[in-house]
C-alpha cells in the first residue's frame, strides 16, 4: 500500500490539544505516524502568534496560530482538526469550526500541508467517523483505522476519568479551595495561564479545574442552571461549578480577551451563583497582560477568601 | 359554535433593519393579535442596552436589549426572540434574566429554547404565542409576510444602487418613505402588492444621472450589522450620497429565503477555503470574491466588534483583496463609533478609489 513511512505529523500545542492530546497521539501512535507537538507556550511562541494573527482574534486563537508557525519546517503535516458539533446544544466555538481554513489562509505564503479532520455530528459525521476518515486518506485501511481510533478513544477516556477524580480528591482537600473555570487552553496554557495557577500555590490555595468534570453529569446539571446554553465546554465548566459550589471557598473565571463565549457565559454565572454567596473574581487576559497586575488582584482575592472563612469559623 | 372572545396581547420583537414591519403583519393578520412597534433605534436605545449588557458582548445584543426595553416601555406584554447559530442563539436567555431582574414583567417566546433539529419546532413556539392559532390562516399570513420581505429588499438594493445619482434631491427617499409606510400599514397581500409597486415604477421612472464610470462598491459581512441601518450609521447612505453605486447581498431573502445553501456556494470558494467557516463566512467569502470578479470598485466588511466568525474570515476577505487587486476596507461597530470617525474612513477609501479608478483607466 501506498504509504507514506516517514510522515511526520506536527500537532501545535494549543487549543483543544489541552483537552484531546491523548486521543491524537494514542490515534497517531497507534497507525505507527511519527509525531512532534510544538513545545509549551514561551514569549516567542505567543509574539510570532500575535503578528501572524488578526489583531481582533482572541488571544487563545493568536497563540495558536504561533505555534502552527513554529511547526513549520519541523515536520511534514500540520494536524488542524475542524470540531463543529457533537450535537444539538453541544457546539463549539466558531473558532474551532474555521481553523483550518484560518491557519490555511493566513500562512498561505508559507505553503503548509494542513491535515485535518472533519467533525460535525449535526452534518452527519462524529469524530469517529471523522478520525477514521483521515486515516483512510492517509492510506490506512479502515479496519486500522478504526482500531487506532478505538484504542485513542480508551485512552482518552482513562485520562479525563482520571482527571476527574483526581479533581473530586482535590475539592475534599483541606485548606483554600478555588475552582477555576476556564477552557483548557486558557488554563494549562504555559504562559498565560500557568502563571495564575503557580502563583495561587505558592500562596497555598488549592486550584481545582472546573472543565476536569464528568462531562455527561455537568451537561446535564447545566440544562437545568441555563437551558438554551449551546457551547459544549461552556456545558461542562458552568455544569462542574453548578455541582461543586459549595465545596469551594471561591470561584476564579479566567478567560482570553475577546472570548466570544465567556463573554455571555461567564456574566450569566455571576447571576446564576450570586445567591450562593460564593465569591467569583473575573481574570482576563490579553495580549499586554503583566503578572504584576494579576498578583495583586488575586492576593487580594486570596484575603477576601480566607477573611470569610475565618469568620465563618468564628461565627460556628 | 361558540368561540372564545380572546383578549388580544400586546406582542413584540426587537428592531432589526425594516423588517418588523414583516412580524407585525404575521402577528396581526396571521395570529390576530397586536402587535407593539418600538420607536426607531436612536441613542438611547444603544444606551439602554449598553449600561445592562456584559462589557464583551457583541454590539447587537446590546441595541436588541435596548429595543426590548423600548418594545415593553412602549406596552408590549410579550417579546419574541429569535435563535441563532452563532452567540445569537444565546441572546435570547441572557436578555431575559436581565430584564427580569430589572424588574420587567413580560411573557416571553424564546424560539432558542424549542430548538430539537425537528422541522415542526417553531410551531410549538407559534402556538405559545397565540394557543388558538388557526393553521392555514397563520401559513397564508406568514407567506404574505415572507413575500413583504422579500419585496423590503428588492426595494432596498435598488434604492441603494440608485439613489446617489438621482438629480432631484430627496426624489429617490420620499419614494422610499411612502414604501415604507405602505409596508407598516398593509392589511392585505394586495396593500403590500400595490405598495411595492408603486415605489418600483417611481424608481423606474425617476431620472438619474449616472455614467458607466460610477464608482461600485459591494457591502458584505455580519448578518445584523450590515442590514441595520442603525448600528452601522447609515453606511450605505453615506456611500451613496458620495456618488456610489452600493450593492449589500447579504439580507434575509438572500441568506434565508432563497439561500442556495452552503454546498452550492462553498464548490465557488474552493480555492480558498476548505470547510465551511462559520455560519455566514461561506456567503460572505463567496460574495467578497463574485464582487471582485464583476469589476467592483471596492469592498467593505462590516462587523460588530467581536463577532467570531467575522473576524475569522478577516485573513479570507485579505487574500482575495491580494489576488484580485481589489481594496477592502474594514469596519468594526461598537457602542463608541460615531459618524465623524467613521466618515473619515469613509472619505479616505472613496478617494483612494476614485484615484485609483481614474489610474488604472
Amino acid at each position: 500500500m501506498a504509504r507514506p513511512q516517514t510522515l511526520t505529523v506536527g500537532m501545535p500545542r494549543a487549543l483543544l490539544y489541552h483537552r484531546y492530546a491523548v486521543l491524537w497521539q494514542t490515534y497517531f501512535d497507534a497507525l505507527g505516524i511519527a509525531t512532534v507537538v510544538s513545545e509549551e507556550t514561551n514569549r516567542e511562541i505567543a509574539e510570532g502568534g500575535i503578528a501572524a494573527a488578526t489583531d481582533e482574534m482572541c488571544l487563545s486563537l493568536k497563540v495558536y496560530l504561533g505555534h502552527v508557525a513554529a511547526l513549520i519546517g519541523k515536520c511534514d503535516r500540520i494536524f488542524i482538526p475542524r470540531i463543529v458539533d457533537f450535537g444539538i446544544r453541544r457546539v463549539m466555538c466558531t473558532t474551532f469550526e474555521g481553523l483550518p481554513d484560518i491557519a490555511a489562509n493566513i500562512f498561505r505564503d508559507r505553503h503548509i500541508d494542513i491535515l485535518s479532520c472533519n467533525i460535525s455530528v449535526q452534518g452527519g459525521i462524529d469524530e469517529k467517523a471523522g478520525m477514521v476518515q483521515m486515516g483512510r486518506e492517509l492510506g490506512y485501511s479502515k479496519k486500522e483505522a478504526k482500531r487506532a481510533y478505538k484504542r485513542a478513544l480508551v485512552a482518552q477516556r482513562a485520562a479525563d476519568e482520571a482527571a476527574a477524580a483526581a479533581a473530586e480528591h482535590l475539592y475534599q482537600s483541606r485548606g483554600l479551595k478555588i475552582a477555576v473555570g476556564a477552557h483548557a487552553y486558557v488554563m494549562d496554557d504555559d504562559y498565560y495561564g500557568r502563571p495564575v495557577l503557580d502563583y495561587l500555590s505558592e500562596m497555598g490555595v488549592t486550584a481545582i479545574p472546573a472543565y476536569a468534570v464528568d462531562r455527561r453529569e455537568a451537561r446535564k446539571v447545566t440544562k437545568r442552571l441555563s437551558p438554551t446554553m449551546k457551547w459544549e465546554v461552556s456545558r461542562e465548566i458552568a455544569g462542574s461549578l453548578a455541582m461543586h459550589l459549595d465545596d469551594v471557598d471561591g470561584i476564579i473565571l479566567m478567560s482570553v480577551y475577546p472570548c466570544a463565549l465567556d463573554s455571555m457565559v461567564n456574566d450569566m454565572l455571576v447571576r446564576k451563583f450570586r445567591d450562593s454567596g460564593v465569591p467569583m473574581m473575573h481574570l482576563t487576559m490579553d495580549a499586554q497582560s503583566g503578572t504584576a497586575g494579576l498578583e495583586t488582584r488575586l492576593e487580594s482575592f486570596i484575603d477576601i477568601l480566607s477573611m470569610r472563612r475565618t469568620g465563618k469559623a468564628v461565627k460556628a | 359554535m361558540k368561540r372564545d372572545k380572546q383578549v388580544k396581547r400586546k406582542i413584540a420583537f426587537p428592531m432589526i433593519a425594516h423588517y418588523n414591519d414583516a412580524v407585525r403583519y404575521f402577528i396581526e393578520r396571521g395570529l390576530g393579535q397586536t402587535y407593539i412597534m418600538q420607536p426607531a433605534m436612536t441613542r438611547r436605545t444603544m444606551a439602554l442596552g449598553e449600561k445592562l449588557s456584559p462589557d464583551m458582548v457583541c454590539t447587537p445584543f446590546k441595541t436588541i436589549l435596548g429595543s426590548m426595553i423600548e418594545a415593553l416601555e412602549a406596552g408590549a406584554e410579550v417579546l419574541i426572540m429569535t435563535m441563532g447559530y452563532c452567540r445569537l442563539g444565546y441572546y435570547g436567555e441572557l436578555a431575559e434574566s436581565i430584564l427580569r431582574e430589572q424588574g420587567y414583567d413580560f411573557d416571553y417566546v424564546n424560539f432558542a429554547e424549542y430548538t430539537t433539529g425537528h422541522p415542526k419546532d417553531y410551531l410549538k413556539a407559534v402556538k405559545a404565542i397565540c394557543p388558538h392559532v388557526r393553521p392555514a390562516k397563520a401559513m397564508k399570513a406568514l407567506r404574505e409576510a415572507l413575500d413583504m420581505v422579500k419585496m423590503i429588499d428588492d426595494i432596498e438594493c435598488q434604492y441603494y444602487m440608485n439613489c446617489g445619482f438621482e438629480t432631484e434631491p430627496g426624489s429617490f427617499k420620499a419614494a422610499l418613505t411612502r414604501f415604507y409606510r405602505d409596508m407598516r400599514t398593509a392589511k392585505t397581500r394586495k396593500d403590500i402588492e400595490a405598495g411595492y409597486e408603486n415605489c418600483r415604477q417611481a424608481f423606474e421612472k425617476l431620472p438619474i444621472a449616472k455614467d458607466q464610470n460610477a464608482l461600485k462598491v459591494g457591502l458584505i459581512g455580519e448578518y445584523f450589522t450590515v442590514m441595520d441601518a442603525f448600528s452601522n450609521l447609515d453606511l450605505e447612505q453615506a456611500l451613496a450620497d458620495m456618488g456610489v453605486e452600493v450593492h449589500r447581498w447579504m439580507n434575509v431573502s438572500h441568506r434565508n429565503l432563497d439561500y442556495p445553501g452552503e454546498k452550492n456556494l462553498h464548490v465557488r470558494i474552493k480555492a480558498y477555503c476548505r470547510y465551511e467557516m462559520g455560519p455566514t463566512s461561506t456567503a460572505n467569502i463567496w460574495k467578497a470574491k463574485k464582487y471582485a470578479e464583476d469589476g467592483f470598485d471596492g469592498i467593505i466588511h462590516v462587523k460588530s466588534a467581536g463577532c467570531t466568525p467575522e473576524i475569522e474570515i478577516m485573513p479570507v476577505i485579505r487574500n482575495i483583496s491580494e489576488d484580485y487587486k481589489i481594496p477592502v476596507l474594514f469596519l468594526t461597530y461598537d457602542t463608541q463609533t460615531a459618524t465623524a470617525g467613521l466618515m473619515t474612513r469613509l472619505e479616505a477609501f472613496y478617494d483612494m478609489i476614485a484615484m485609483r479608478k481614474k489610474v488604472i483607466q
